[in-house]
This record gives structure tokens, sequence and C-alpha cells, in this order.
């Protein structure tokens, strides 16, 4: 290849970069495949010398969208001087709060810290003051999303190369979090006393840049499970000094978590009595309790519920069909913000599907009468789209039900139900029922919790003598492997029927 | 209705019990066990693998027809090898190593069975060498590779590999499928075929088979 330089133009910003580079290498941005042209949600508008059209493009773009100039940026190349603008990205909806109890800070916590909730889509961060009082937070985007949307897309493109570069973005993103907060609350950054950062344990694996290499292929021996402290220095966040400790909980397995830990610590699930913990998202995590023993399993249910993968598929941001009645046989659908809907999201997609059920345009074996159905106007669901829906939510479906009869439970046997996370928290519970994402006697007592995560995370900083107490439930939990499990799979299989 | 009929929509409704009653009645009425499969089971699979490929059912239903068929096929299964019925072809079906999902792999499995495909599913983390082995072992036409993660995709790569090593290119053909592979990755690997569904690669077994 030609190596020599040309001139991008970014919104406007001029870069020289080496001819037949890819665009989506400099524009920050979404690429929930990965870069494999799959997906098209890294759509631009580009003009000037580029590579042409192919085939994956032209399958994802009209021929008047293409003529318009809109391109894929991970699939456009840059052969002479051109020019790119981003489409303006609406602010997304990024759940910072929890339920859980209060609590105080330990008597010697007398410094200002920060806990961070480092998830594959986005980051919730919270700045605390000497009192353990909240000063300030923030949210933002998972800066990784170049790299794929799922944690597998993004172990796979570390270990092709992308270690560093994940690593870095990520850092660089941390210290802008650390360094916003601290100018909301007005203390300088190098106040801060401690950093406490939860996250999946691939998260922890790439900001770390850890070999991820066990996680990337059975039996996903982890050696390191975190649980430990390190220093500023050590990981690139120049916001603080280089020795501020930086404390990093303990992981459960591969695919189950500190934030899974963080969301037990701050739901109560190990209180006493059988109690289970679900986190719905792109990785699902489901954390058992019964007479003192724990129990997990994750499962890959996709990022359909964020909005990828559907083809009006979009996240809780602006414009967004968040809920859906069937009113007298008609659908209503609201949007975020309440303006013209341009998409729908997860939340949305879960009521839209129970409302196209009840209103018997959608039969229990998941075939559609009228493909596409429309929601309202502009947005509409097509009959792969309710295919995705179908896989994704018997995944979760499966997994609770599955690590229930491992231990001999039904859903019945349960004292408490919680649900984490964002889309948890957003979830029309009747909805959930209804589609069978959930168990129906557990979603009628379901809890939301919120970002249990974040909230386990500012617990874990200002009382760090549980520390201990959650590294001994995270090497005492049992993870439940779900891959090859025949119970999971006939639960799985058939749990697509509605 | 004819007993074939009968049998035919009874299994494209997935009801295991019935079929096999009927497979069962069907030759106790005098039909012939050839007639029965290919008058009766094969295509009602064929229905099931079309509606599948038109999204008009999904895995569940499949699988509850592909059930039906096997209940079926073992009724009919001694009286076949009685007359000396041969496979439509041999196949060895595996998920890759490092990769444990073996859902798709597995319907993949019953959809060949239900093309009268003699299947040989050596389960999950199987190595590329195991594939190329059994192969050359057992004869078969065809080396079909699954994998659900984008990080043991490349897996499929080695099956290659080790089937020239083996110098078996020229008389076995490799499929490749699952959620993260494409038709390019399949070029770019230089395996043979690349199946997007389970119905499709049941089709294209048989045609590979067919030489």
């Amino acid at each position: 290849m030609n190596t020599d330089a040309v001139t991008l133009r970014v919104n406007g910003k001029q870069l020289h970069i080496p001819r037949g580079s890819l665009l989506s290498e400099f524009i920050s941005g979404e690429a929930p495949c990965g870069g494999r042209g799959s997906c098209g949600k890294c759509r631009v508008l580009a003009f000037g010398c580029l590579s042409p059209a192919d085939a994956r493009e032209k399958a994802l773009l009209s021929a008047e969208e293409l003529a318009k100039g809109y391109r894929l940026a991970c699939m456009t190349r840059a052969e002479g001087d051109c020019e790119v603008r981003t489409l303006a990205a609406a602010s997304p909806r990024i759940l910072t709060e929890g339920t859980g109890e209060g609590y105080k800070a330990s008597p010697e916590f007398l410094k200002y810290g920060v806990a961070v909730d480092l998830g594959t889509t986005t980051l919730a961060a919270k700045l605390f003051d000497r009192e353990g009082r909240e000063a300030a937070s923030a949210a933002c985007l998972n800066p990784q999303s170049f790299a794929g949307a799922d944690v597998i897309t993004r172990i796979g493109a570390a270990l092709a190369g992308e270690s560093a570069r994940l690593a870095e973005v990520i850092r660089r993103t941390l210290n802008e979090m650390i360094t916003g907060l601290c100018q909301k609350a007005k203390v300088p950054a190098t106040a801060v006393g401690e950093v406490l950062i939860t996250g999946n344990t691939a998260m922890l694996y790439l900001l770390t840049g850890t070999d991820p290499e066990p996680l990337s292929r059975a039996p996903f021996a982890v050696k390191r499970r975190f649980g430990e402290s390190l220093m500023a220095g050590e990981l690139n966040l120049f916001a603080l000094l280089p020795q501020t400790p930086v404390y990093l909980p303990p992981c459960i397995s591969a695919f189950v978590g500190a934030d899974t830990v963080c969301a037990v610590l701050a739901d109560g699930t190990v209180r006493g009595g059988t109690r289970v913990l679900a986190d719905i998202g792109t990785n699902g995590e489901i954390f058992l309790c019964r007479n003192n023993k724990f129990y997990a399993c994750s499962m890959a249910a996709g990022p359909v519920f964020e909005g990828v993968g559907i083809s009006c598929g979009m996240r809780g941001e602006t414009g967004a069909v968040d809920r859906v009645e069937l009113v007298n046989g008609k659908l209503f659908a609201r949007t975020i913000g309440g303006g013209k809907a341009v998409g729908i999201c997860g939340s949305g997609l879960v009521d839209a599907v129970a409302c196209l059920l009840d209103g018997e345009l959608l039969d229990e074996s998941g075939y559609l009468d009228e493909d596409p159905t429309y929601i309202c106007d502009g947005v509409a669901l097509k009959q792969a789209d309710i295919r995705a829906v179908q896989l994704a939510k018997s995944a979760v479906h499966a997994g609770i039900v599955t690590l229930l009869s491992a231990q001999g439970l039904k859903a019945s046997d349960l004292d408490g139900f919680s649900v984490a996370g964002g889309f948890g928290n957003y979830l029309n519970m009747r909805s959930a029922a209804r589609i069978g994402l959930l168990p129906a006697e557990l979603a009628r007592t379901a809890r939301p919790v919120g970002n249990a995560a974040l909230q386990g995370a500012e617990r874990l900083l200002l009382c760090p003598e549980m520390r201990d107490a959650c590294r001994k439930i995270a090497g005492a939990t049992e993870t439940l492997e779900l891959g090859g499990n025949p119970l999971f799979a006939e639960n799985y299989m058939m749990g697509m029927f509605f | 209705m004819s007993i074939l009929q009968e049998i035919c929509e009874t299994l494209q409704k997935g009801r295991a019990k019935q079929v096999k009653e009927l497979v069962q009645k069907a030759l106790d009425e005098g039909v012939a066990a050839q007639e029965i499969l290919t008058d009766a089971l094969l295509p009602a699979m064929n229905v099931i693998g079309e509606k599948f490929k038109n999204n008009e059912i999904f895995v569940p239903e499949v699988l509850m027809a592909a059930r039906a068929m096997n209940m079926g096929t073992e009724v009919i299964k001694p009286h076949l090898a009685e007359s000396g019925v041969q496979a439509a072809g041999k196949v060895c079906i595996g998920t890759v190593q490092g990769d444990l999902h073996d859902i798709g792999k597995n319907l993949v499995r019953m959809m060949m069975e239900g093309k009268g495909l003699e299947v040989i599913d050596l389960g999950t983390d199987v190595p590329a060498e195991k594939f190329v082995s059994c192969a050359v072992e057992n004869d078969c036409q065809v080396i079909c590779c699954s994998a659900l993660l984008t990080t043991t995709m490349d897996v499929m790569a080695e099956v290659v590999r080790a089937a020239e090593a083996a110098g078996i290119r020229d008389r076995v053909k490799i499929m490749v499928g699952g959620a993260p592979i494409t038709e390019e990755f399949c070029r770019s690997i230089g395996a043979d075929c690349y199946a997007a569904d389970a119905a499709g690669a049941a089709d294209a077994a048989v045609a590979l088979c067919k030489g």
C-alpha cells in the first residue's frame, strides 16, 4: 500500500494521515460489529478522494444515501485528500443512581475519592468529599466501542494487536472523567486520595493491559482476578498523583466480574435467604445466593437490548421510542424527549413486542403477520428483528432458569429478585414477563436496583474494610458454565417461543 | 389423506410421538421403509428447511420437527439397513477448539440427518487434527466446523491447514458456519463452503457429498 500522507478533515479539523487509512481510525464513534462492515452504525458523511463502496456498504446504504455522501467509516479508505463529517450524536441516557440502602463512610476515610463503573458500553463515576458525601457525578460512553460492542469482539481486537490502543483510550477517558468531576466540585484532582474502578473481567483486563488470551477461549481459566490495589502512575492516570491508590475489586470468573460483585454488595443479595441478582446487558450475569452459598452464570444476550442488531434500533437517547402501549387495539409510542420517533431502544422494544403479542399481530412462535409492522410513524419492526429479540430474551430467561434448576430451585422459591443495570431500570416488568425475558413469577416481584455496580463501588471505596468480605464472596462463588450445558440448551431453544 | 401424507404433516408440526406411531403403522401396513423415508420424512424436513430459511418458522419449531424426524428414522433404520439403502453421504461435524457452544452445531447436525446424511458428531472444543483424523478414518466427504466466538473462529483455518497436511483436500470438502462467520472469512481461510443457517448447511452438505 502507498503510505504517503494525505489530508483528512474531520468536522473541520485538519489531520495528516497515511494514504489508504480507514476513516474509522480517525473518528471517535461506534463500531458495534468491530469494524466488519456488518452493523452500519458507523455511518458518516464523507467527500473527496475515497475508496469505492464495496458490496457490504452497498448492502447497508441505499444508492440515494451513497449519492448524498453517506459511507461506513469502518469500510471507507482515504485514497487522497478528503473530508468527513460525523453525524450528530445525541446525549445518551446513562444511569448513575442505585437504590441500595444508605451507608456511612468509614471514619478513617478522610480524603476525596472517586468510584467508577467501567462498563462495556458506558462509564459512570462519582466523586466523594472528605465526609463521604457525593460531590459530583459524570457518565459517558466507553470509547473502546470502535473495537466492537461486546466483550468477545474487544478481546479479539486486543489479541489482534489493539491491546495498547484499547488501554490508552480508556485511560484517557478516565483521566478526563476524573478531571471533569474535580472541576465540577472545584477541587484539584491531586486532592483525590483513592480511586476505585469496578467493571466486568474483560474491561479490567483491557484497562490494566493484562493479556486477555485466557478470556478468549475455553476453558476460560483466568489467573488474574483482581481484588488488588495499583498506583495511578501504573495506569497512566496522569490527572492524579502517581502514588494514588487505584483499587480494582475482585472478579468471580471470566464473564462474571467485579461489577457483579459490587452489585451484589449494594443489593444485599447475600444478606440471607434465597436471592437472585440479574444484570441484563449485552453480557448478562446472574448471581444466586442460597444458604450462604453463592452461584453465578453469564450468558451473551447480545446487544439487542442496546438497540444494536435491530433495524430501527438505537440507544436510549432523545428520539428513541422507550414505551409502547396498546389501547383499544391501537399502538401508542412514547419517545424520550417527547419529539418525533427516530428509532427504538431496548425498553421500547420489549414493550412493542409485548403489545404486538397482546394485539395478536405476532403469534407465540414469533411469526409476524405483516412484515414490517409499524409501531409508530417512522419506526417499524421486521421479522428478522423479532427473531433477534427471541434469541436475546430466551438467553436471559434460560440463564436464570438453568442456574436455579441446577440448585433444584424454582422461581417461586426465591425470597428476592433484583434487576441491576440501566436496561433493567427502564424495563416494564409486565412486558418482560409477557415476552418471556424474565420468568413471570419473578417479573411480578422484581426490584430494579439501578446502577448497583457503581453503588457497590462507592461502598467499597468509602468502607475499605468491606473489601475482604467481597474477596471472600468472589472466591467462594461457583460459576456454572452455560456453553455446552444441555439443560441450558433445551431451556434456551424452547424458550424462544413467546 | 394417505398415511405418508399424514406422517409428513405430523412431522412438520413437531409431534414426535405421533410420527413414531404413524411410521410404525405404515410399516405394519406394508409400506416400504425406503418409501416412508423418501415420500414422507425427507419432504417434511424439506418444507421445514424452506420455511426456516424464509424466516416463517424459528429454532424451536425446527428443533421439534428434527426430533420428530429422528423418532421416525429410528423406527425405519433397521429396515433400511436390511434392504441395503445407503446414506446420502457422510459428514463429520464439531465446534472448534476453545469453543463450547453446541446449540447451532446440534441444529445443523439434525438438519443434515433430516436430509438423509450420516453425521458423526465430534462435540465441542474439537482440535483441528481430530476433525481430519475422523474424516480419514470414516471416509467422510465433508468436514463441518462451527464457532460462535470471534476469538475461536481462526481455529477453522487450522482445520483447513491440517486437512492439507494430511493430503485429503482433494476428496474432503470443508464447510464453516456460526454467528461470526461470513462468506469472506470462508474464502480467506480457503474453506469450501459457508452456510448462513442450519437449513442452508444441510442443503450445501448434500450438494458437496454428491460431488
